[in-house]
């Protein structure tokens, strides 16, 4: 059997649009090496994706030699079966649809009013650096536990962590900056873990202690959670809001209550999947649609491709919240199904996106929305403006 | 080999040729071919292969996990008397002539 064949992308082109590279995949190469993203083979069609990432035996989440393992310590994605499991459900707690209904919606929602409250005499904004970014930061802050944290600081942090995974080609200046983040990280959780031993709540790094795991568990975990919590909902948030000020049908509908903020939501992380891809690592040779896979490679599950594949939906590339998302694995397709699922749909689809709506009259678009990321994607701006 | 009596969304049933020591889920879209999601593949996690069980088999099921519980009660289509997610449940020689109907999607 053949090795996956060569498909090759223009790494400038890819960051700010990798739709039509992954469609051509799709088409001619679904499964294929891309030399420029560090030789990684990508899976791009849902189907083998929505298999594949259960087989864990063969595509692995542990890759003690990768970056975020050597930058962030070894956290529960980049662990496998039973360690994967038993710390996955030490953090469970904090993140349970329970949890997000009873203790976090509530205070997600207390938040997202006062930061409104601030903006709304201003009559216009970013909408990512002023709304979704602080909204997301707020929440996360809670989630984790670590309250003593500035917004902005989260933000820098949970950024400077995904720039440093990312940063294949060893710059010097990329690891220094993501170290001194994981560090303003490990300051904080030091000065919060007193208080949190002395009055335990449901936070996660409260929850993981009290399931007895020791501090560079949940240093780790904690940085996981910083690192996938932050930008993800950051980017749905401001993503969504622009699609729907985009599509005044789909405005109106949901202003009207005629169409779920939840599946708006859907349909947003469906069409622009906040994050496009998971790394992992062969373990064991095996050969999957006629392409062998050898121990050591590198693969990335493109989930951004998959929910776009043209075998599971109709005009894939038509944003359109009437469809059945049902298919769609924006939160990942197998044992590391996203953790935070519950908790950013709430935040999302019951907070943000509705009570932005409801209470800056008259938004609309002000400018250019330029978009940009294939490993995460979304608005690197969203201008509004709005009847102060 | 156990018989499992499946209803779709359709209102349609088909009678899965249980395979033992695998999960109901498993069954359900394996054996029996049914359009159910299981998204996580079976991690307690997306609630996408919720069923209603018929409620005379409810307490002859293994009962479940508070995990498995806090997910499935969140789903619109819960009902106290017979949700269960399909992934929990380990399918045994005991649940021959098990009735159930995929639960409607969220
Ligand atoms: C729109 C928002 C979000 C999206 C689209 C998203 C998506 C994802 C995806 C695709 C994965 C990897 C799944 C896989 O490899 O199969 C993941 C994992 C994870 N996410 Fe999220 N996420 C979001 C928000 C959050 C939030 C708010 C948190 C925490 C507060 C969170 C915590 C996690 C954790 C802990 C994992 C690792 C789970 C594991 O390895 O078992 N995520 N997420
Ligand atoms: S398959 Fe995801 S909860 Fe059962």
């Amino acid at each position: 059997m053949p090795d996956a064949p060569v498909f090759e992308v223009d790494p400038r082109a890819f960051w700010s649009d990798p739709y039509p590279d992954l469609a051509r995949m799709r088409a001619e190469a679904p499964i294929a090496r891309v030399p420029q993203l560090g030789g990684a083979v990508l899976m791009t069609r849902r189907a083998d994706i929505h298999r594949e990432e259960k087989r864990i035996e063969v595509f692995s989440s542990r890759q003690p030699e990768g970056l975020m393992t050597k930058l962030m310590g070894e956290n529960l994605m980049r662990r496998d079966g039973e360690a994967h499991l038993s710390e996955r459900r030490a953090l469970f707690p904090a993140l349970s649809p329970r949890t997000v209904r009873e203790t976090w919606l509530p205070l997600f929602r207390e938040r997202t009013a006062a930061i409104l409250d601030d903006l709304a005499p201003r009559g216009e904004a970013d909408l990512v650096r002023d709304y979704a970014m602080p909204v997301s930061a707020e929440a996360l802050k809670l989630i984790t536990g670590l309250t003593n944290m500035a917004a902005a600081e989260m933000d820098r942090v949970s950024q400077g962590m995904i720039d440093g995974c990312s940063n294949y080609a060893g710059d010097p200046a990329i690891e220094a900056h993501c170290h001194d983040c994981t560090a303003s990280i490990d300051r904080h959780i030091a000065e919060r873990m007193p208080r949190l031993s002395a009055a335990p709540d449901m936070s996660a790094i409260s929850v993981m202690e009290r399931a007895g795991l020791g501090p560079d568990r949940i240093s780790a975990n904690t940085k996981l959670i910083i690192s996938g919590g932050q930008n993800e909902p950051r980017d749905a948030i401001a993503g969504a809001a622009w699609a729907v000020l985009r599509h005044p049908e789909v405005r109106d509908a949901a202003v009207a209550g005629l169409l779920g903020w939840d599946a708006v939501f859907a349909e947003y992380a469906r069409w622009i999947s906040p994050i496009g891809m998971s790394p992992r690592e062969v373990a064991q040779a095996d050969t999957v649609e006629g392409i062998d896979f050898t121990p050591g490679t590198r693969v990335f599950l493109m989930f951004g491709s998959a929910n776009r594949d043209e075998d599971a939906f109709d005009a894939p590339d038509r944003f359109d919240p009437w469809r059945d998302t049902s298919a769609a694995i924006p939160f990942g397709a197998g044992p590391h199904f996203c953790a935070g699922a519950a908790a950013s749909r709430a935040l999302i689809a019951e907070v943000a996106l509705p009570m932005l709506f409801e209470r800056l009259k008259g938004l609309r678009l002000a400018g250019e929305a330029p978009f940009g990321g294939w490993a995460f994607r979304g608005p690197l701006a969203v201008p509004v403006a709005w009847d102060a | 080999m156990p018989t499992i009596h499946a209803t779709d969304r359709t209102g349609v049933t088909r009678e899965v040729e249980a395979e033992t020591g695998l999960s109901l889920m498993e069954n359900l879209r394996d054996k029996g071919g049914m359009d159910i999601a299981a998204i996580c593949g079976g991690m307690a996690s997306c609630a996408t292969c919720h069923v209603h069980v018929d409620v005379d088999w409810m307490d002859r099921l293994p009962p479940a996990e508070p995990d498995e519980i806090e997910l499935v009660e969140f789903t619109e289509a819960y009902d106290e008397a017979r949700s269960r997610l399909s992934c929990q449940i380990r399918v045994t020689e005991d649940l021959d002539g098990l009735r159930l109907t995929l639960a409607p999607e969220a």
